[in-house]
Order: structure tokens, then C-alpha cells, then sequence
């Protein structure tokens, strides 16, 4: 099976400024895509010239085997697309903003979209005005008016941000279900965790990827780095202590335990030599998880 | 087109949950159509009329008694005709009055002397009032009263009116009516709801961000414009009706000969309106853009449109600008088929200047509307 999405040097300038520089990747059927990246780093503006919202300045794309470019309308009726703001008529109810949404495409019956509203727990604010649902109410009707002409493709931009734990799981469960039903999902987020639950994945740093595959690869393909854990609480002295070693990439707090990115080149001896120097903490040679990757990956080339 | 109806649907939905808009759809032109009503219609009473009588017989008494006795009129004495120009100019008179030196005396040799009166052409109202007020003074009671003078020459001829009264609208040489606005007024009012509820109909999806779901879309550029010009041309078209009615009923406006016609000018202007509301809207990315937009439309046309001051009276290099205005066009139609009572044929291109602004209009609102964002 070929590539649902398939991209060669994808780029988009804003007043000449890269927001998109060069990306080429590849999402097969059905599965779950993640894109990920710190705040502007170009993921909606990826998703947007993928749905067809943007012109390509640089590059080429197919979407469903169809030309980006050339072939943009075709694909219109295929794909769904979840703007990372809401994009609803605060005017209509909840049943209408469904119901304007399936009837731009092909309308749906009555009971498809009763059943959407129910999928989406979205049954009981039915005749409710959308302006008025909380936020997350509101992201779920987003999602559900973009799941209903029922695409082969669906965009969907941090569908979980600012949604509780709860409901972010069972919006993920709505997610594999569709998965499991063929639907390809390109999905952008800043949750780690989340990250865990795609397929595959693509690190984009300032509008390039930096790093793409499973997460499994991404990790093991992190080299050069030795990540650590040392049991100290906050402790300004030591941060400072740190950061002056040319090796230590970054450091993160977790509570009472600090975490500190490296060069491979730093042995543990001259690590625990300055953790002494400020307190009695043990430290240990830790796996890198995803978000150490993150954030070397993104930290690393900040600096450069 | 069952998109373009998905939107109608939704654009009705939209407004329905606005009461508030949809009373200032109904209130605004009965406001405003009352009070212009009322501004235009209204009767001058004590009219100052600064008058010169260099004949000074019982004859330019008579004349300025009979005036007088009108009750309408207000008559006081000044220097010369200039100081009646200038007075008038200056607002110090609404009328004026000039009597010759030698009218007693070509009056009784049946020459048919001239009285001349002056209108202050600005006030529109005023100029209709005089022309009524006219056959009162050389009714006649003050006409047979100067037949008397030489009753038995026989072989002098006698006119049949012993003198004329030449009036001069000053100022506005075209007499201006009450109906000579409102028909302009009801123009205005559409424009008025037609630009703002259409100028703002794609900012507000731009301001939603639903703009880009529908970019994201199947639908067209043409069933997107179809779907957001159509409401609102139903909706400019049942409040143009609204406020002839009211016009019909509060203000005794003509009926139109043919009411073909006046259809037809609805729906033309409308559709005009309503597309050049889409283009400013195109044009526009916040609300406010558009409003300010749209008012930067309606001024000009209120002004320069001929509404109030003639075209013929622009300066030449002003005038084109008041054949690019719709409005224009509709005034001159709608003054043809409920004052004048023109002839369709007199208004053919005047029709087809608009049909075109609105084909045109549409055409730009389709190709600015991309279905992409940048
Ligand atoms: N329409 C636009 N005009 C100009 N610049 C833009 C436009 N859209 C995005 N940008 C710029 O492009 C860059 C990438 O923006 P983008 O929204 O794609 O980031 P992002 O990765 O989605 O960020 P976030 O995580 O904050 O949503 C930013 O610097 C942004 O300012
Ligand atoms: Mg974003």
C-alpha cells in the first residue's frame, strides 16, 4: 500500500520567513501519525497545507493518491480537518452545527448523527447552543462535525489540548476505533504521552523534521546523549552548577528528581563530582524517554 | 445546489438568533423613514420674505396685502433686489419679493407688468408650498380689483391675467418635493441594511475560524457566494417592500405605473447591493473593517448620487464618480416611476447599469472569494 500522504520538500513561506522548510514525509492506511513540535514549529501550518487551507510555495504532496496542487478538490470530500481553534457557529445548537457540517458534504441521515452526538457524548447539549459548551464539549462537537461525512483522511490539530485526562482517553479510544476501521489519523500534540499512542511519529523543529519513525526507533536512535536522574529537589546552585558543564545539553525538574541531558562524552564520576560540590545526591544512568528526546532534539538545535 | 441550501439554512439559523439585528432590520428604516418623512414634509410657517417696493401705489399695496393675508408669509422691507439675494443667501430670508417702479403704471396701461418672487431653493418643500401659494396672489381678488381701472376703453385690449408673477428657485433651480427624496430615502435604507448584514457575512466566519472548515470543503466558490447572497437578498428585498409601505401608507408616496417595474428595480438594486456587500466582505478581515467599509460606500452615494444636489450641478470632474454609484441609478429610477411617471423606455439604461454593477459585483465576490487562505 502506498502512502496515504506522501510529501517531497514541503515548504511554506510567510513574508519569506519558513514556517514549513523542506518536510517530506510518509503516512500509510491506517494508521495513527504524530506530529510533533514546540509551539510554532509549523504543525498547523503542516496540517493547513495538507487539508488544502494553504498553497505549497516549495516542494510537492499527495494526499489519497491525489495531487496536492493540481488534484486539491478531489480530495476535498475525503478528509476530515479539526482546527486547533474552534470552528463552530456559537449561534447554532449542537444538532445544527452537525447538521450544517454533514450537509456541505454528503448529508447524513438523522440517526448517523444521533449516533455521532452519542459517540461523542454530546447527546444531552443537543439543542444547546455551541458558544455556550464548555471547551472541551466544544472540541468534541469539532471533531465529531469533521468525522461527519465519514473521511478517509482525518486532520486533526492538538484534538486533546486543554481536555481533561478522562476525556482525553476516551477521545483516543474514538481514534483507534477509527483506525481500526481504515481511517488514516494525522494528528498534532504536545503531550508526550500521546505521542506514545501513535503509530508514527515526526519531530518538527522551526518548520524541518528533526526526527521520524516509531517511537521505539526515534529513541534508539537518539545517541550521543546519556540521560540522568538525580535525587535532588529544586536546587538553584546546582542548576547553575550544571548548566556550566559544556557536556549537560538541558535539564528538567520533576518534583524531587532532576533530569540532565548530557553529551555521551561526560562520564558519571564528573557528574557526581559537582552534584557533590552542592548537595548529597545520588545520581543513576536512566533510558531516555520520549520527552528527553524532545527536548534535546529541540533544545540542541535552538542553541546552534 | 443542496449546499447552497445547507448555507441559506444555516445563514437564517444565524439570524434568527440575533433579535436584536433583526430589529434594527425593521426598526432602523422605520426610524429613520419617519423622521426624513417628517424633516422633508413639513410646512414652513412664517416664511420671511424680504420685499422691495419701488412702485409704492395702492396696486404693490394690494399685492403685498394679499400676501400678507396668506398668513404664511412674513414680509419686511430691504434696500434693493441685491439685498433680496443676499438675504436669502444668508438665511436671513426665505423669500423674497420685487416690485417695479413703473408697475402701477404699465398695469393700468394693460401692459401686463411682471412681480418678481424668489424661493430659497434649499428648502425643497418650500419651492412645492410657493407654487401653491402662487395662484392665491394673483387670484382673482386682486386681479379684478385692477380690471377696474379703465373699464370703458374700449379699444384697448385687455390681457387676460393684469400681470404675471415670475418666481426664481434660487440656489436649486430644480424644484425640489417632498416626494422628490423619499423615494431616494427608501434606496438609502436598503443600502444601509443590505451593505452592513452582507459586509460582514464572510468576515464572521473568518472571525469563527469556520471559514476554514468550509475551505476545507466540497463546496464551491460559486454555491459558497450563491449561499450567502441568497438570504440576504430575500431579506433587502422584503424590507424594501416594508418601507414602501410604510412610505404608501405615512406619507401618501406615489403608486408606480407599472408595478413590474418597481419589482424589477428591487431585485436589480438588491442584488447589487447585496454582491457589493460580499466584495466588501471579501475585502475585509475584521467586522469593524467591513462596517467602516461600507460606510465609505454609503456617504459618497448619499451625496454625490444626485439624491440631494443635482449631478448637472457637480463639477464635471466630480460627475463620473456619480455614474459609479448604484444608488445613482436607482434614484433616478424610482423618481421616474413614482413622481415623473416616466416612460420605461426613459429607464432602460438606467436598469441596465444596475443589472450590471450587480453581474459585476458577483463576478468579483466569486473570483476574490479563494478557496484557499494563503
Ligand atoms: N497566516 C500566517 N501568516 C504569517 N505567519 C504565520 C501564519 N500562520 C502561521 N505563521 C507563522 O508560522 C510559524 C508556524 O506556525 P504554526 O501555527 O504552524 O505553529 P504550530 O507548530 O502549530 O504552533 P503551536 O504549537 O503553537 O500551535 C509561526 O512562526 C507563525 O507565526
Ligand atoms: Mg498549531
Amino acid at each position: 500500500m502506498t502512502g496515504i500522504i506522501e510529501t517531497e520538500g514541503v515548504t511554506k513561506r510567510f513574508a519569506g520567513v519558513p514556517a514549513v522548510d523542506g518536510v517530506s514525509l510518509s503516512v500509510s492506511s491506517g494508521e495513527i501519525f504524530g506530529l510533533l513540535g514546540p509551539n510554532a514549529a509549523g504543525k498547523s501550518t503542516m496540517i493547513r497545507l495538507l487539508a488544502g487551507i494553504l498553497n505549497i510555495d516549495g516542494g510537492s504532496a499527495r494526499v489519497l493518491g491525489h495531487d496536492l496542487v493540481i488534484e486539491r478538490e478531489k480530495i476535498k470530500s475525503e478528509i476530515g480537518y479539526v482546527a486547533q481553534s474552534f470552528a463552530l457557529y456559537p449561534e447554532l445548537t449542537v444538532a445544527e452545527n452537525l447538521e450544517f457540517y454533514s450537509a456541505i458534504y454528503t448529508p447524513i441521515s438523522r440517526e448517523k448523527q444521533q449516533l455521532l452526538l452519542k459517540q461523542f457524548g454530546l447527546q444531552r447539549f443537543a439543542a444547546q447552543r455551541a458558544g455556550l459548551l464548555s471547551g472541551g464539549y466544544k472540541r468534541r462537537l469539532s471533531i465529531a462535525c469533521a468525522l461527519a461525512h465519514d473521511p478517509q483522511l482525518i486532520f486533526l490539530d492538538e484534538p486533546t489540548a486543554g481536555i481533561d485526562p478522562v476525556t482525553r482517553r476516551e477521545l483516543w479510544e474514538r481514534f483507534y476505533e477509527l483506525a481500526a476501521l481504515g481511517k488514516t489519523l494525522f494528528v498534532t500534540t504536545h503531550y508526550m504521552e500521546e505521542a506514545e499512542r501513535c503509530n508514527r511519529l515526526a519531530f518538527l523543529h522551526r518548520g524541518r523534521v528533526v526526527a521520524e519513525g516509531t517511537l521505539a526507533t526515534i529513541i534508539s536512535s537518539f545517541t550521543g546523549h546519556s540521560v540522568y536522574s538525580v535525587a535532588s529537589a529544586h536546587n538553584a546552585a546546582l542548576a547553575a552548577g550544571l548548566l556550566a558543564m559544556p557536556e549537560v545539553l538541558l535539564l528538567n525538574q520533576f518534583g524531587d528528581r532532576l533530569r540532565v541531558i548530557t553529551d555521551s562524552s561526560l562520564t558519571p564520576e564528573s557528574l557526581q563530582r559537582v552534584v557533590r560540590r552542592h548537595c548529597d545526591a545520588a545520581i543513576e544512568l536512566v533510558e531516555p524517554d520520549i520527552e528527553d528526546v524532545f527536548m534535546a532534539l529541540t533544545h540542541e538545535r535552538g542553541r546552534k | 445546489m443542496r449546499h447552497v441550501l445547507a448555507l441559506m439554512k444555516k445563514e437564517f439559523l444565524q439570524l434568527q438568533r440575533d433579535p436584536r439585528l433583526i430589529g434594527y432590520i425593521i426598526m432602523a428604516p422605520v426610524v429613520l423613514l419617519i423622521l426624513f418623512g417628517l424633516a422633508l414634509k413639513l410646512e414652513p410657517e412664517n416664511v420671511k420674505m424680504a420685499y422691495v417696493d419701488r412702485d409704492q401705489s395702492m396696486f404693490s399695496e394690494l399685492i403685498k396685502t394679499n400676501i400678507w393675508n396668506e398668513g404664511y408669509f412674513q414680509l419686511y422691507e430691504v434696500a434693493d433686489e441685491a439685498a433680496i439675494i443676499r438675504d436669502i443667501r444668508d438665511g436671513r430670508a426665505r423669500a423674497g419679493l420685487y416690485i417695479d417702479g413703473n408697475f402701477s403704471a404699465e398695469l393700468t396701461d394693460n401692459k401686463q407688468p411682471t412681480v418678481h418672487m424668489y424661493v430659497d431653493g434649499t428648502m425643497p418643500s418650500l419651492a412645492t408650498a410657493m407654487d401653491n401659494k402662487k395662484a392665491a396672489i394673483t387670484d382673482d381678488k386682486v386681479s379684478s380689483q385692477m380690471y377696474f381701472l379703465e373699464p370703458d376703453s374700449e379699444n384697448i385690449t385687455i390681457a387676460p391675467e393684469p400681470f404675471l408673477l415670475d418666481m426664481q428657485i434660487l440656489f436649486n433651480p430644480e424644484k425640489r418635493e417632498t416626494w422628490f427624496f423619499l423615494p431616494g430615502v427608501i434606496g438609502v435604507l436598503i443600502m444601509q441594511v443590505a451593505l452592513i448584514l452582507t459586509g460582514t457575512a464572510i468576515v464572521r466566519e473568518k472571525e469563527n475560524n469556520t471559514l476554514e472548515q468550509l475551505i476545507v470543503s466540497p463546496i464551491t466558490r460559486i454555491e459558497f457566494i450563491l449561499g450567502k447572497i441568497l438570504p440576504y437578498v430575500l431579506i433587502a428585498f422584503a424590507d424594501f417592500y416594508f418601507i414602501l409601505a410604510l412610505g404608501w401608507l405615512l406619507f401618501d408616496l406615489p403608486m408606480p405605473a407599472s408595478h413590474m417595474s418597481l419589482f424589477g428595480l428591487g431585485l436589480v438594486y438588491v442584488s447589487g447591493l447585496i454582491a457589493l456587500g460580499l466584495v466588501i466582505s471579501t475585502l475585509s478581515q475584521t467586522q469593524q473593517q467591513a462596517i467602516f467599509l461600507s460606510i465609505f460606500v454609503l456617504i459618497p452615494s448619499i451625496l454625490l448620487s444626485g439624491f440631494i444636489f443635482p449631478i448637472e450641478a457637480m463639477p464635471t470632474y466630480i460627475q463620473p464618480v456619480a455614474y459609479l454609484l448604484p444608488f445613482t441609478y436607482f434614484v433616478e429610477i424610482i423618481r421616474g416611476l413614482l413622481i415623473k411617471g416616466s416612460d420605461l423606455a426613459v429607464l432602460v439604461p438606467a436598469y441596465a447599469a444596475l443589472a450590471g454593477f450587480a453581474a459585476v459585483f458577483i463576478a468579483i465576490s466569486i473570483i476574490r472569494f479563494r478557496k484557499t487562505l494563503g
